[in-house]
């Protein structure tokens, strides 16, 4: 292997292209992705708009053609200025909170010390663990009752009497969001050990020989670099967060109406518990929410300036 | 830093560290393995106590003898390697060739991976339902691996995207001027260095694979073909509380995974990235 | 060049494979369909989507049901058990894509009746099993004149209380009217150790079971004639005293975010007095051992005499073509005494048919529900209206805690007579 033009890697974040191909070659590397796209997801989007355009009886029976009638239904509910609201502090939240946490605790976990690969185990389990059981054993912690939370809380003296996690409204949203940020950590912070790891060692070299303090170092060397891994870690997780549905369905079962749902929940909801309970509205729900993402990160990636990143 | 600490001595001052973090994610799950090892109603006694009152080993013999436990997880097994596998094999040229090549239409392609990403499968089951039944794979493992590939797909495409295009070029050019072809650059220049990428697709994938649950809930009929996620909520409903089988099932169904990131981990530890530019 | 012609190639062929997987797939599919519904040829599988009501008696019920049917019928019974929380979305799925199983296991089913998509009891119900059904049951499965909601199991509701408790309250007796309710609970709540003296579900999972049970026993109902009445004087009155109960911490911690199944947890382990509770919360009460309970009649307003409040599931059948041969037969065995009988016993419900109630008769445990189930009163599940106006009443009732009953019930009302 040739070694001759690696000293230092300045553009590694960029990653320059080789060369040119030829567009049928790259169709050939790229056909079975885009056969497993257009076949597996966009073709049953395609069928969701339809849906959305149906009018469905409460059996889930398609009566007819409704037109636009579901989109209208769903931008005049009286809750959808609450759920988005609900969906921003969500989203927001879940992903800063894990974002930054995660750097942290990556640049720790990159560090060497006996036991590491245990702790590296040990943070994994969140992930591996379903979010069903998750959702249902962080219900059980946080129980007004039986909650080993509000048991450890009174034990040590810092509550009188124990508070309703989940069912007192100034309180459920943060207990969602703990739990959202405790299950993205692990992914988020695996993404960034293998974006540290993924950095040339001279780099630091020449860092050190420069005499940079190690916040320097981090702030002016690792971060930038970086870019690539905090470019997917943030927008897959304000999907991933957006998208997630057992927490803040399992968490607030116990709540009436849509106080506390997001709009995944919220579409969920519409098809199936809501007195509502209508198909169509449901499809023209999960339309707007494909929008609205597709917003969100379009406008992420132009602060960003994706195009530069892929270039 | 990371390298200046990773050619450094251990330091057992971090593990302590090391320690409480380990305990702050386990804690949850720990509850968790105490709950599998008391009764049912113990679980819902106020007030809770930490340890079980009395250690009920049984619920895991109870558990592991039960065929259903065993059929859902073997399914979720299958299901989980297979769509990985798959992701992996479709991931990687895809990946490659827009990290290092340019061609009309590789904006767009990257495009379409990013807005596929925005789908999730609970929002479209409806319709994915509709395609599986026209294919005749209701009810079948393929519908559910194909899912789960297709849904993941756009996450490994842009990881390693990303990875790609964090090593530097010059290493495949002189390859390439040394007349080694595209694939052999590929194969066996690129991937040991993207192998963190890798893992992390991974894991991700199997992991997203073995959380699904709505479009198994609704594509499967048999209840030996149904996934964990979806057989557990046979533990606990309306009608019956078997808090300690839910337990008891999840403390098993985690050890798989977890034993699965243990090996690839160490193969991530091994073959680390930069260190075969060197 | 040779290179990436070759890579290309490579590719292509893994495209192809994929892409000839699919075809393949595509082609199976025509055939399979063919013999499964289309034509009027006469089905010989038929589909049957049964809700779980439990994990070890269910599914095993089901499965030796589908083989005594296959040696006894010849057709094949597909089963497919489905969790509770989750079968509204399977049923709407497969009803969306034209994909209806051929009976459905539920807790509504007039909603269904009306889109036309049902057999009614002259199609798929032998006459003598018709004539085995309880009288209110084929009542509240009747739809514009014909009966299409045929029952599997039932359940009724009745005051479970805590003896120990209510001894140590010096509590004598059960209550036989709501003020003595508030009396026993008031006793039991301020003994030491945090205890709810009445455990209130009025959460999103089944509020609308609880208030019936408080409704009824007031003198109060859903529906009068063909008229709503949801906000009448007596059901705000009703309301009005469950908003008192909250208000005075009679209640455990906020009711109107408690689910049933939570309420039933708190009586397990118990820290209630009193809960409304069916023969499902005795069995697993029987199971844990803990909590020495009795079961008494719900009392009433003013002391009369008390109402139950009665629950059915309905096993639908779905018109497809073809099937009703195939659909007549699963109902005729499954209406045989040494079937529904055995499946309702397994589960812990109570019986739909008059031979079932001579059989359970010699049950002790069971007496108090089943003197009452013929007279029992059932939600309207008879109007389509209801299954929308349930949905309401879940998400809405509990709101009454911490604002107006009555504006909560017109609202109600409000929203019933919208549905029509």
């Amino acid at each position: 292997m040739s070694r001759t033009t690696t000293r230092t890697p300045r553009h590694t974040s960029s990653g320059y292209a080789v060369g040119r191909v030829r567009p049928l070659v790259a169709l050939a590397w790229l056909a079975p992705a885009l056969a497993l796209i257009f076949g597996v997801v966009l073709f049953p989007a395609v069928m969701l708009f339809q849906a959305s355009r149906g009018e469905y009886s409460i059996t889930g029976l398609r009566k007819g053609d409704a037109g636009w009638a579901n989109y209208t239904k769903v931008l005049e509910h009286p809750d959808l200025g609450t759920v988005l609201t609900n969906t921003v502090i969500w989203v927001v939240s879940v992903v800063a909170l894990t974002i930054v946490i995660s750097l942290g605790l990556a640049q720790f976990l990159v560090k060497n010390f006996p036991g590491r690969r245990f702790v590296r185990w040990a943070i994994i389990v969140p992930w591996a663990a379903s979010l069903v059981i998750t959702a249902q054993l962080f219900v059980l912690l946080y129980d007004f009752n039986y909650g080993l939370i509000n048991h450890a809380l009174k034990s040590v003296g810092l509550i009188e009497t124990s508070i309703d996690f989940l069912g007192n409204d100034s309180w459920t949203m943060a207990s969602m969001v703990l739990v959202g940020v405790f299950v993205s950590l692990p992914f988020t912070i695996f993404v960034f050990i293998a974006g540290i790891n993924a950095i040339p060692d001279d780099v630091h070299e020449a860092a050190v020989v420069d005499g940079a303090s190690p916040w320097q170092r981090w702030r002016q060397v690792t971060l930038p670099l970086l870019r690539p891994a905090l470019l997917v870690a943030t927008v897959l997780n304000v999907i991933y967060v957006f998208n997630s549905f057992p927490i803040v369905y399992t968490l607030n079962d116990r709540n009436p109406g849509y106080l506390h749902d997001t709009t995944i929940t919220f579409m969920y909801k519409l098809a199936f518990k809501s007195q509502e309970k209508d198909v169509g509205m449901s499809a023209a729900a999960g339309v707007i929410n494909v929008l609205l993402i597709l917003l969100v990160v379009a406008v992420y990636l132009r602060i960003v300036n994706w195009r530069e990143e892929t270039r | 830093m990371s390298t200046v600490t990773r050619s450094s001595r251990p330091r057992w001052g971090l593990t302590v560290g090391g320690a409480l973090l380990a305990l702050a994610f386990l804690a949850p799950y720990v509850v968790m393995l105490l709950g599998s090892l008391r009764s049912s109603s113990d679980n819902k006694a106020t007030p809770p106590s930490f340890l079980p009152k009395v250690w009920q080993w049984s619920t895991y013999a109870d558990v592991l003898g039960d065929e259903r436990f065993l059929a859902w997880l073997r399914t979720s097994l299958l299901v989980g390697l297979a769509s990985t596998v798959i992701v992996i094999l479709v991931a990687v040229p895809a990946a490659y060739m827009t990290a290092r090549y340019t061609f009309p239409g590789r904006t767009p392609f990257l495009l379409l991976v990013l807005i596929t990403q925005m789908f999730s499968p609970t929002a479209l089951v409806v319709g994915l339902y509709r395609e599986f039944f026209e294919l005749n794979l209701i009810n079948t493992y393929g519908a559910l691996i194909l899912t789960n590939a297709a849904f993941n797909l756009a996450f490994a495409v842009w990881i390693l995207h990303g990875f790609f295009s964090s090593i530097p070029t010059e290493i495949e050019e002189a390859a390439q001027l040394d007349g080694v072809t595209r694939w052999q650059s590929l194969r066996r220049i690129m991937l040991p260095l993207i192998l963190p990428g890798l893992v992390t697709a991974t894991i991700f994938t199997f992991i997203a694979a073995w959380n699904e649950y709505v479009v198994a809930l609704t594509l499967i009929i048999d209840d030996s073909k149904k996934p964990l996620t979806v057989g557990f909520r046979s533990y606990v409903t309306g009608y019956e509380q078997n808090w300690d089988q839910l337990f008891a099932a999840s403390v098993i169904a985690v050890v798989p995974v977890v034993i699965l990131f243990a090996l690839i981990e160490k193969h991530l530890v091994g073959g680390l990235t930069a260190g075969s530019v060197k | 060049m040779r290179t990436t012609r070759k890579s290309a190639l490579i590719a292509g062929a893994a495209f192809a494979v994929l892409f000839a997987g699919a075809c393949g797939g595509g082609s199976g599919a025509g055939d399979a369909s063919g013999d499964s519904a289309s034509g009027g040829e006469e089905a010989k599988t038929i589909k049957l989507v049964a809700a779980e009501y439990s994990k070890d008696n269910t599914k095993a019920f089901w499965d030796a049901f589908a083989k005594t049917y296959k040696d006894k019928t010849g057709y094949t019974l597909e089963v497919q058990v489905v969790s509770w929380d989750t079968i509204d979305q399977q049923s709407s799925t497969m009803i969306q894509n034209n994909q209806a199983p051929d009976i459905l296991n539920l807790n509504a089913y007039a909603s269904y009746a009306k889109d036309g998509l049902l057999h009614d009891s002259d199609a798929v119900l032998p006459d003598n099993v018709k004539s085995d059904i309880l009288e209110t049951f084929v009542k509240y499965g009747t739809y514009q004149d014909k009966f299409y909601g045929f029952p599997d199991l039932s359940s009724a509701r009745a005051l479970f209380y805590n003896a120990d408790l209510f001894k140590q309250a010096g509590i004598a007796a059960p209550p036989k009217t709501w003020a003595e309710l508030e009396d026993s609970a008031k006793k039991v709540a301020a003994l030491p150790g945090g205890n709810a003296g009445y455990a209130l579900p009025l959460g999103p999972e089944e509020s609308q079971g609880e208030f019936s049970m408080w409704l009824f026993n007031n003198g109060g109902a859903w529906k009068d004639g063909d008229s709503w009445v949801i906000n009448s004087a007596k059901n705000v009155e009703t309301l009005t005293f469950l908003k008192k109960l909250t208000d005075a911490k009679l209640t455990q911690n906020n009711p109107a975010r408690t689910n049933r199944a939570d309420a039933f947890d708190l009586f397990k382990s118990g820290k209630a007095g009193m809960v409304v509770g069916f023969s499902p919360l005795a069995g697993d009460l029987d199971k844990d051992k803990k909590v020495n309970y009795v079961v008494a009649p719900f009392p009433s307003n003013d002391g009369s005499e008390s109402k139950t409040f009665g629950v059915t599931d309905y096993l639908m059948a779905f018109k497809k073509p073809g099937n009703e041969k195939a659909v007549k037969a699963f109902y005729e065995l499954y209406y045989q005494p040494d079937q529904i009988n055995t499946f309702i016993e397994k589960e812990g419900f109570l019986p739909v048919t008059k031979t079932g109630v001579e059989k359970f008769q010699s049950n002790a445990k069971l007496k108090v529900y089943l003197d009452t189930l013929p007279n029992a009163q059932l939600t309207p599940t008879d109007d389509p209206a209801w299954d929308k106006v349930k949905l309401a009443v879940q998400q809405n009732l509990g709101g009454a805690m911490t604002g107006d009953p009555k504006a909560v019930l017109d609202g109600l009302q409000k929203t019933a007579e919208a549905s029509k």
